[in-house]
């Protein structure tokens, strides 16, 4: 059943693609707000109870199970290395689908759905610092009237991951 | 029938049939390759199979098969015509095996969607030389030519199935209207649907399936069929019937006219020696077919005449379907839905209101169990597969790789029906294509002198078993050849630095059998063809690990080695116990469960670097707290507040400690997303009655673990 649901929701979203350019879901993690691409995302659900997972990295929480399906979930105020927060009865979890890989994005709270053409996006100004150190996942920021989103790119930010536990699994390894 | 010959799913049967005629094949010729010579029933089937892969091919446009088919049907056609006494056995099983090679290769192309584009040319020449050469040879030696020889054929080679009193003779004619698009393919299809009933038959044209001309012929002239059947004239009618078929004629003959009629349509294309003999009126039934052409389908004679082409045939046709192994996975993952749907009912925390009691409930309940034990049984049995084919492949590679390597080894084979999970099968062929090569290569000695010398038989010996004992599936490759030497297998490790600087008296037999699964250790000085480079049984460990299975190796010096896998049946759904660790709930495989049991603090003894280990009765076991080792939250601490488990993997144990044991129940393994990269000691997860996530603890890597920290 759950994945009747699924593929119904990547049907829509493809045919959806084109209207949802421009489109992006945004929430608030500490004082920020962020952005993701809409076509990335698949739901938004209540947090949920998790399945701690031993021995992997601070920000993945666990695993949840959704509808039969089994989800890893992060969060991203661990993984941009903020402290964290207690979840509340407002924290989400965000289902992103990235390269048919699914993973929920706990987040402390969903703000709105915005429009933002591609004149309003500029990209991140250059830290000047090393690269390593730069933020991969956001690509861009959006000047919205009263805010500044940071756009995230999905795709970095999983890619990123796993480049990150290559270089550690390489060391461990080693070791 | 007509139907099936119309559309894509003809070619799936193209290559189901092919792919299940070419094993068939294989069969016959690896059984016989020792043998002197192929025996008359062989012949008969290997040419049979070339012919119908010869035929179908060329329904199918496939010109390369066809051909090379072809040639070798022709070697067969005088073989058994002219029965030649000096047939070179082992130069024959070659061109045999090659052409079979050829098709698979052209066959696998064809399922890849790509073109047949194998160039026969070389092979149709080896084959033209070859039968040249028995041509040539018998000349030489002035040994009869074929056709006076057919004179003395024996009977065993084709004898008419005239045995039967219920058997009953038909001429059957079809006129096609006149419009109809490949009447040849029509008839062919009215010729397939009787092959089910036919005890024998003949029908002209001939070459209906490779001659696109016949279909004119047969407009024209209508399409004649001689039939010998137990079935009744309705039956028949009804089984060429067809919506293009404008008038069929079915006269019931006695058995006189019909061995007339095979006269009659044997000498369309009879040479004049079969058509003299078959005035013989004595021996007209047996040989008036003889000179039978390439294009009629001949019941074999064993197994007519008995009656047993119905039951033999028949129903192996009609109650096996190939079925896309996708669906049955869908199939798989849905019934593994319904088990934890089913726990998440029975289970449901709105049900454990203190003494309530649904004696009703319980009792839907318990059939609804029963049921989906059931259907998780009829899936398991599902995705069985025999071993079979996997044992013919091995028995294949001894035969290559033996004759490479100039060794003479027989292959006996155990248990080849024993059934295993198709997912596994797969997993398992490589690994166990390994081991076979290892065992032809390095474990039967090069020369027979070191056999005789050893009271051995100078013919090599490789045992290839399997049977299924207690939920787990065994399979060994034993041969009788020099055995493991346990004081070489030292030098060498400690040679290449695997062991360090331990003396060969700190390792067990098995310790040190298993070096050779190191990676990069090979003792073979001189790396050959099939193995030696020392990558191999590492790999081949690896990937049966992956599977949850091991490698057992056993060895006598001088007398053999046998190596045997343990394998698991299946990998879907295992049995496990559901225990609590804090606010955490684990999953242990019931099988490596040894026993629970609750502890004083004394009986721990606490290593200087902390390493904790547990003292029962007189044995000691190393001990972990996976509460610190996985920084699980809310665990207790207390040895004597909770259970101890001792847990045995390969007959190493260790212990665990948990707070509560939840319960017994079958688990629907799955993965751990891919996100997640592998988790040391977890090996996958599961959704439990109440919808939460438990994970599988792997046992293996625990004891391995702790195993190597020591």
């Amino acid at each position: 059943m759950a994945e009747e649901i699924m593929e119904a929701a990547g049907l829509e979203e493809e045919a959806a693609d084109e209207s949802q350019k421009g489109q992006f879901m945004t929430f608030q993690t500490g004082k920020e707000f962020f952005g993701i691409g809409i076509s990335y995302i698949n739901e938004i659900i209540m947090m949920q109870p998790i399945t701690l997972v031993p021995e992997v990295e601070d920000y993945i929480k666990g695993l949840i199970n959704l509808r039969g399906k089994i989800i890893p979930v992060i969060d991203v105020r661990v993984r941009f290395k903020m402290p964290p927060a207690e979840y509340t009865d407002r924290t989400c979890i965000i289902i992103i689908n990235v390269k048919s890989m699914v993973i929920g994005l706990i987040v402390e709270q969903i703000a709105e759905v915005v429009n933002i053409s591609d004149d309003d996006i500029v990209p991140l100004p250059s830290l000047k610092r090393k690269e390593k150190e730069q933020n991969k996942y956001v690509y861009g920021l959006a000047r919205l009237e009263d805010s500044v989103k940071m756009l995230l790119d999905p795709e970095k930010l999983i890619k990123q991951e796993d480049l990150v536990k290559i270089e550690e699994n390489q060391e461990e390894e080693q070791e | 029938m007509a139907e099936e010959l119309n559309n894509d799913g003809m070619l799936d049967m193209f290559l189901y049939e092919s792919g299940q005629l070419l094993e068939k094949l294989e069969g016959i010729i690896l059984e016989k390759q020792d043998a002197d010579c192929f025996d008359e029933s062989d012949i008969n089937e290997i040419f049979r199979i070339m012919h119908t892969i010869k035929g179908s091919s060329g329904i199918m446009m496939f010109e390369n098969i066809t051909k090379v088919t072809h040639r070798l049907e022709d070697v067969f056609f005088y073989l058994r015509e002219s029965q030649p006494d000096n047939v070179p056995h082992l130069e024959l099983v070659d061109k045999v095996l090659d052409v079979s090679d050829f098709v698979n290769g052209e066959m696998e192309k064809i399922k890849a969607g790509e073109k047949t584009d194998g160039d026969e040319g070389p092979l149709l020449k080896e084959l033209d030389d070859f039968l040249a050469k028995l041509k040539g040879e018998i000349k030489d030696q002035g040994i009869p030519l074929p056709k006076q020889k057919k004179n003395d054929e024996p009977s065993q080679f084709y004898i008419a199935p005239v045995a039967s009193e219920n058997s009953r003779f038909f001429q059957i004619v079809i006129h096609y209207r006149n419009d109809t698009m490949m009447s040849n393919l029509r008839a062919y299809a009215a010729t397939f649907a009787l092959k089910e009933v036919a005890e024998d038959m003949l029908y002209t044209p001939e070459d209906i399936m490779t001659n696109e001309s016949s279909a004119d012929v047969i407009l024209a002239e209508g399409f004649y069929i001689i039939l010998q059947t137990k079935s009744s004239a309705e039956e028949v009618h009804e089984l060429v019937d067809s919506t293009e078929a404008e008038n069929i004629e079915i006269t019931e003959l006695s058995a006189e006219e019909y061995g007339q009629k095979l006269v009659e349509h044997g000498r369309v294309d009879a040479p004049p020696a079969a058509s003299a003999k078959a005035s013989e009126p004595a021996k007209e039934e047996k040989k008036a077919p003889a000179p039978v052409v390439p294009g009629d389908y001949v019941v074999k004679s064993k197994e007519t005449g008995k009656g047993k082409t119905l039951a033999k045939n028949q129903p192996k046709k009609q109650s096996i379907i190939s079925v896309n192994v996708e669906k049955m996975d869908a199939l798989m993952d849905l019934i593994g839905e319904i088990v934890i749907a089913e726990a998440v009912v029975l289970q449901n925390p709105d049900l454990k209101v203190p003494g309530l009691e649904l004696p009703n409930f319980q009792k839907a309940g318990a059939q609804l169990s029963k049921i989906t034990t059931e259907l998780q049984e009829i899936i398991m049995s599902l995705r069985m597969m025999p071993l079979t084919n996997a044992f013919q492949k091995m028995k294949r590679i001894v035969f290559d790789v033996s004759r490479k390597l100039g060794k003479d080894i027989e292959v006996q084979v155990v248990g080849e029906n024993t059934e295993v999970d198709k997912n596994i099968i797969e997993h398992i062929t490589d690994p166990l294509m390994h081991l076979v090569r290892n065992s032809v290569d390095h474990g039967i000695e090069e020369n027979v002198e070191e056999r005789t010398s050893r009271g051995k038989p100078a013919k090599g010996r490789i045992t290839l078993e399997a049977k299924n004992e207690g939920g787990k599936v065994y399979i060994s490759v034993k041969d009788d050849g020099k055995g493991l030497s346990k004081e070489k297998l030292y030098e060498k490790a400690y040679s290449v630095g695997l062991i360090g600087e331990r003396p060969i008296t700190d390792f067990t037999d098995k310790e040190i059998y298993s070096f050779i699964t190191l990676p990069g250790f090979s003792t073979k000085e001189q790396v050959t063809e099939y193995s030696g480079r020392g990558v191999g049984m590492d790999v081949v460990v690896k990937n049966i690990q992956s599977i949850g299975g091991r490698l057992d190796i056993e060895s006598t010096e001088g007398a053999g080695s046998e190596m045997t896998l343990v394998i698991p049946l299946t990998l879907a759904i295992i049995n496990g116990i559901v225990v609590q660790i804090g606010s955490s709930s684990f999953v242990l495989e019931t099988a490596s469960v040894k026993t629970f049991m609750r502890i004083t603090s004394d009986s721990i003894i606490t290593e200087p670097d902390g390493e904790e280990y547990i003292v029962l009765r007189d044995e000691c076991y190393p001990f972990v707290r996976l509460n610190e080792k996985y920084n699980l939250k809310g665990a207790g601490t207390n040895v004597e507040d909770g259970i101890i488990v001792v847990l045995e993997h390969e007959s190493r144990q260790i212990c665990i400690l948990i707070d509560k044991l939840v319960q017994e129940q079958e688990i629907v393994v799955k993965p751990i997303p891919s996100y997640i990269k592998r988790v040391k000691g977890v090996s996958g997860c599961t959704q439990l009655g109440d919808g939460s996530i438990a994970l599988i603890l792997d046992i293996a890597s625990l004891v391995d673990n702790k195993e190597r920290r020591i």
